[in-house]
């Protein structure tokens, strides 16, 4: 037994652990912020992102690459965070769900979309699904209903049947046609 | 919390409804959305005290062995260990986890033996989750294998018991007889037997079960958040578990739950062993969240695994005479605390048919696999998909259109409300009438050029193998389950014949409204939510019968302790139990506010006041007050009148109907929402897949209290059917070994397997719900797989084709093509 009390896994320096975990120094941009941070090797990006920089909007659901809710931006392209180490990012630019709202608080027409066409209920998938559609609208700004099908096939929800997120899809894309959104600033 | 402050239960009296513009029955914009979409809504995974540690457990590699020893010393002796706990550890200071039957001995982690592949042996705490799983991997088990039990219709002849004090792999069974079942069967013109197999499929939430446990040492008490479904129901299983009364084992659940459909009923274990686990570290809270593997090979959440013989009895012209059905579940390892969706069946055990002779006869079969639990539709849709093959075989060996035959036996509109043999009530509906409009829809839309079943596309098609089909038919989702009768199994042999009508007890639905000094409204549920839009639905109900804005309306969530013992949700209980509790407790208020006035300020009668857009007015002097005046008034008084709470009784307590039902606890559910189902289906004969091109579904569930959620029920639950019907599966190898522990295996609906939904609607209020809405939560889960198994039946007409397994994958269906082609 050990009594000790426990710091963080990802801060070596301050770590009370009696066994050394290496580490390794990351420099990574998060929603536009600038994060430095000592982790472990084998963190998971999703870990690193929802533990340590307290983006917790990063959904977790399988851990192994299939059902999509932890899919963030990495340099403007879709990534699913459990399948990346928190290592393999340093550089590089992340946007998860929580950086898509305005500084005013207004939801990203993506947001706001989905909102509209009931395109979430337990909305434990729903982060995956917005990110996924931003990566989707920057590449394909007038997608048809099987460009959206491809693109949104890596994500999987469990309560909506998917027929309002191609909805929310439909309404975003023409939204964002109107508002002139800036688009893949990544 | 609400909890300590005294609540008044003053009778409702007259008032004036609220005359501003209705909220109920429109598509309101759901108040959950915006912190699920901008991240900020809290789930159990996101729950983390400062000085929280994490749980792991070291689970059983082997489906059916004796463990011969438990070396932990390594896990122990490692730096980041903080705590180990053991099955050994759990007997000398806790009890067993209560089961479905009670001769069963569930011990929350493995003693003496291991029944499945998955069962928790040890538990380990570390500072994170990385570091636990390092620990999981230093624990070393000893086993001594033993031959597995796989095959549920073997088990029951099996010499192999995996429950040797139980002595039966059969612990549960009943034969059940109504009406004249024997003569029905001799003299019908024909009997047809057939074999029918659903296969394990579950509802795979994307959010896995998750605690953290808080052991408080000063109160000797638990704060136990988590997300397990009907906390104010089942945190017996905790308590009783822990061995601590109701009161000091708090269950709490976040307003924000990643799905359940049923399968979080049974987390129990998992909320026990952190408890378990702050206990030993002297209070530290205790985090644990099931990974997904975790999830799919041992976690508690499997669900009907049937293999059915169904017998029918009927007419040459047609008329179905009687129906028989045995089925064996395989109920894995041990039978969970759900035993009873064995019995749902019996609710709906006719479907929408006219038929007066049934026996029903189950048998719960336990084997080396993880147990059941609850799933949407509970047990019913396997029930419905064997009746529903047996009529289309019925057609084909009549030589009918199968929805000719169907519509003979329909029950009529002037047959309702309509007493199944069972003692269910159907309450509302004309299904002739849904199932011609539906076949009237397809045939206008479709069949016709340009349309699927475009004769000329549909010939053009089967020359590349190719085979396209509809079937039309139509299916009872039973609604709003009574609570009385789900103990059925756990009844004493002969007590059921001695019980009277008043000896039935029935959970109500428990709600709380309080005024704030502000004005605005706070209204607690005591049920808990996995994205069913329960805060937008009360939400809508108290703006209306409040006569306030729905942004006047705050919802929150009871505890386990502060909530009074009910149900739920669960069984589509909430649009009628929810909805009956709010305009209760809101018409409560709002005769309280009245007599506050009168007390406090009018100094008038109370049948001088009336209650009129978000305040009271005296109709004498013409005097008003605001809510946040009323809420001032009332802020000094001892018995606060307004802070109200009242319990719905579920409807079936005013309804002498099914007091035949309830006394002999057999399922009683008031409600029958109903659907008439056309999904157009192209299956290739080469390849056997089937894709649905569109699926045309007429939806009735009464009066819909927010469409725009009905609907998003409507196409989840229709997706799960899909699901189901083509492609999810648990399946077991012949060594008892989970063959779906990933999501690889267990093939979700993806939008690439998902066709177009096109929704039609008619709407039969309930007569016996205060709103006329009908439960309506399980639907497409129910009706779903059965409509498509008969969709493709109708393709592959000429190969007199019945499918006869659920899931019908493609190697099922190139299978059976072949063994029709074989003249079996």
């Amino acid at each position: 037994m050990n009594d000790s009390s426990y710091v963080g896994y990802m801060s070596s320096e301050s770590s009370s652990h009696s066994l050394d975990r290496p580490t390794r120094t990351v420099t990574l941009s998060v929603n536009g912020e600038t994060v430095e941070a000592e982790v472990e090797p084998r963190l998971k990006l999703s870990d690193f992102l929802r533990e340590e920089c307290g983006n917790r909007g990063v959904r977790v659901g399988c851990e192994h690459g299939v059902c999509g809710a932890c899919t963030v931006l990495v340099d403007g392209r879709a990534t699913k965070s459990c399948l990346t180490y928190a290592v393999q990012v340093d550089g590089a630019s992340v946007t998860t769900v929580e950086g898509l709202a305005g500084d005013d608080g207004d939801l990203h027409p993506i947001q706001e979309s989905f909102h509209q066409e009931h395109a979430l209920q337990c909305g434990f998938c729903t982060s995956g699904f917005v990110m996924a559609t931003k990566e989707l609208l920057d590449r394909e700004p007038d997608p048809d209903r099987e460009t959206i099908e491809e693109g949104l096939a890596d994500n999987i929800c469990r309560c909506t049947g998917y027929q309002n997120i191609y909805d929310a899809v439909e309404r975003a894309a023409a939204e964002l046609a109107d508002a002139d959104y800036p688009r893949g600033e990544d | 919390m609400s909890g300590a402050e005294p609540h008044s239960e003053a009778a409702p009296g007259e008032d004036v409804e609220a005359d501003q513009e209705s909220f109920v029955g429109t598509g309101l914009e759901r108040v959950e959305d915006r912190r699920i979409l901008t991240g900020e809504a809290e789930y159990i995974h996101d729950k983390a005290p400062e000085d929280a540690v994490h749980m792991a457990l070291a689970r059983s590699v082997h489906p059916h062995a004796t463990i011969e020893n438990v070396d932990t010393s390594a896990a122990e002796d490692h730096p980041d260990c903080l705590a180990v706990v053991t099955g050994e550890d759990l007997q000398a200071d806790y009890n067993p986890m209560p089961c479905g039957l009670n001769e069963f001995e569930e011990w929350s982690l493995a003693v003496d033996k291991v029944r499945y592949v998955g069962e928790p042996v040890v538990a380990v705490v570390a500072p994170d989750r990385y570091a636990a799983e390092d620990l999981v991997d230093l624990v070393s088990i000893d086993y001594e294998q033993h031959e597995p039990v796989v095959d549920a219709l073997e088990a029951r002849e099996d010499e192999t018991v995996i429950h040797e004090d139980v002595g039966t792999n059969v612990p549960d069974g009943e034969t059940m007889e109504f009406g004249e079942v024997d003569e029905a069967f001799d003299e019908a013109d024909n009997v047809l037997e057939r074999e029918y197999s659903w296969g394990r499929i579950s509802g795979v939430p994307l959010e896995t079960a998750g605690v953290v446990a808080e052991y408080d040492t000063d109160d000797d008490a638990f704060d136990v958040d988590c997300n397990i479904q009907l906390h104010t129901l089942v945190d017996d299983t905790v308590y009783e578990t822990l061995g601590y009364p109701p009161e000091k084992v708090n269950l709490e659940v976040p307003p924000d739950v990643g799905g359940s459909f049923g399968t979080k009923i049974a987390i129990h274990r998992y909320c026990v062993l952190a408890a378990v686990a702050s206990q030993q570290l002297d209070g530290r809270p205790v985090k644990f969240v099931e990974d997904r593997i975790e999830n799919l090979q041992g976690g508690d959440m499997h669900s009907s695994d049937r293999e059915y013989r169904v017998r029918l009895a009927y007419d040459d012209d047609g008329t179905i005479r009687g129906v028989d059905t045995w089925f064996v579940d395989d109920f894995g390892a041990f039978p969970r605390y759900p035993v009873n969706q064995a019995l749902k069946p019996l609710s709906v055990v006719t479907n929408a048919y006219d038929v007066e002779h049934v026996r029903y006869d189950y048998e719960l079969v336990m084997t080396n696999k993880t147990s059941q639990t609850a799933y949407r539709g509970f047990g019913v849709p396997a029930h419905l998909h064997a009746l529903e093959m047996a009529v289309d075989e019925m057609a084909h060996d009549l030589g009918a259109d199968p929805v000719d035959v169907r519509q003979a036996n329909l029950v009529q509109p002037d047959q309702m409300p309509h007493k199944i043999p069972t003692g269910n009530v159907y309450d509302s509906g004309d299904f002739p009438e849904a199932l011609d409009r539906i076949q009237n829809i397809v045939e206008e839309r479709e069949v016709c050029e340009g349309g699927l079943l475009d004769p000329e596309v549909v010939e053009a098609k089967r020359e590349d193998g190719k085979y396209r089909g509809v079937s039309y038919t139509i299916h009872i989702e039973p609604g709003v389950s009574g609570s009385d009768w789900t103990d059925r199994q756990r009844t004493e042999d002969g007590a059921l014949e001695e019980r009277e009508r008043e000896d039935v007890e029935e959970l109500p639905e428990h709600f709380r409204i309080e005024l704030q000094e502000d004005g605005s409204v706070q209204a607690y549920l005591a049920t808990d939510t996995s994205g069913q839009g329960h805060q937008t639905l009360v939400t809508q109900l108290l703006a209306d019968q409040l006569g306030v804005l729905p942004s006047d309306v705050e919802v929150g969530y009871l505890d386990s302790v502060t909530a009074p013992t009910e149900y739920g949700t669960a069984a589509s209980r909430m649009a009628v139990m929810l909805s009956g509790a709010t305009e209760g407790a809101a018409e409560t208020l709002r005769h309280n506010c009245r007599q506050l006035a009168a007390e406090e300020a009018f100094g008038s009668a109370l049948d001088d006041i009336v209650y009129r857009d978000g305040g009271v007015e005296c109709q004498q002097s013409g005097e008003r007050l605001e809510l946040h005046e009323l809420a001032e008034l009332d802020s000094g008084r001892g018995q606060r009148l307004t802070r109200v709470q009242y319990d719905y009784d579920h409807p079936t307590t005013e309804l002498p109907e099914f007091d035949e039902a309830l006394t002999q606890k057999y399922p009683v559910y008031p409600t029958a929402a109903f659907a008439a189902n056309a999904p157009i289906v192209e299956v290739d004969t080469k390849t056997g897949e089937v894709e649905i091109l569109t699926f045309y579904s007429l939806r009735d569930c009464g009066t819909r209290l927010n469409p725009t959620i009905v609907d998003g029920q409507a196409h989840g639950g229709l997706a799960q059917g899909v699901g189901a019907a083509l492609m999810e599966e648990f399946q077991y190898d012949d060594e008892g070994q989970p063959q779906a522990i990933t999501m690889f295996e267990y093939l979700l609906p993806s939008t690439k397997n998902m066709p177009d939904i096109e929704l039609e609607h008619s709407e039969t209020p309930s007569p016996f719900t205060a709103t006329g809405a009908k439960g309506t939560g399980e639907g497409g889960m129910i009706d779903g797989p059965v409509a498509i198994a008969s969709s493709i039946n109708a393709a592959l007409r000429e190969y007199d084709f019945v499918t006869n397994q659920i899931p019908m994958t493609p190697h099922r269906i190139r299978q059976r093509l072949r063994e029709t082609d074989e003249g079996e």
